[in-house]
């Protein structure tokens, strides 16, 4: 079971894990904005945690792919890694250093956009939850997502 | 091909097929994984240096004759092509040729 789910992560092919790699990255954000607009209905409030959790189920399956796709090339669990997989990993956390800088000056730029003009913002545990919560989700996936993002497709076995 | 790059055109599964060696056969020979050998035959991958020089060492052949910057020919071709005047023709070429089914 355990080794033909790793096989069949490890086949899949590029477009395949691009489009699981676009789900884990665009999910969290948008079952947050979900859960933020739903508070504000009369729905009750287990149904709202449903819908959230529904939302969010994708992203933790992408992610979930995304890691055993990378099979500890990443993290260094794989005992041997040769001079391919160094050098895919290179890319793959260089790509999330320009994806990581991309999302902070984005997000910086919005916040300094929307506090220049004449909003405020109230920092509490509410408000902050979803931004720690993106930090310690992704922070540590981002590179094993890079590498399944530019990975070309494996040849097939010979 | 590796963005960037030049591809660089091998020989590789023409020489594992000849020796009748798999692809994991070959990667434990070089000390590699297995799938780095396809992405190398399928020119996704540009072995480095070293990698190029074992992988010659190995099937006891010069680098250029594995690995060129131009496509390859059939070894076959390259064998019995004529030699241009005044060079010495390859071994093989002067071995007898079968004769012509036709």
């Amino acid at each position: 079971m355990n080794t033909t789910i790793t096989s069949e992560v490890e086949y899949l092919p590029r477009s395949r894990r691009r489009l699981l790699v676009a789900v884990a990255l665009a999910g969290y954000p948008v079952a947050v904005a979900a859960l933020a607009g739903l508070k504000h209905t009369s729905l009750n409030r287990w149904l709202i945690l449903a819908l959230f959790l529904v939302l969010l189920l994708p992203t933790l399956i992408a992610l979930f792919v995304g890691y055993r796709y990378a099979r500890g090339r990443i993290d260094g669990r794989r005992a041997r890694l040769d001079e391919r997989d160094l050098a895919l990993r290179q890319q793959a956390y260089a790509l999330s250093h320009r994806v990581l800088a991309a999302t902070l000056i984005a997000a910086t730029a919005i916040t300094e956009i929307y506090l220049t003009s004449g909003n405020t913002l109230r920092l509490d545990a509410n408000t902050f939850l979803p931004a720690a919560m993106w930090v310690i989700v992704y922070l540590p996936a981002l590179p094993s997502l890079m590498l399944a993002w530019i990975e070309t497709d494996q040849p097939a076995d010979a | 091909m590796p963005d960037g790059h030049r591809p660089v055109h091998n020989r590789l599964a023409v020489l594992r097929a000849e020796r009748g060696l798999s692809r994991k056969q070959l990667a434990d020979k070089l000390g590699i994984n297995y799938q780095t050998i396809g992405y190398i035959e399928r020119g996704d991958y540009n072995p480095s240096l070293e990698l190029a020089l074992t992988i010659a060492e190995l099937f006891r052949l010069p680098v250029d004759a594995i690995f060129s910057l131009r496509p390859m020919t059939p070894l076959s071709e390259e064998i019995f092509r004529e030699p241009p005047a005044g060079t010495a023709s390859h071994p093989l070429a002067a071995a007898p040729r079968p004769p012509d089914p036709g």
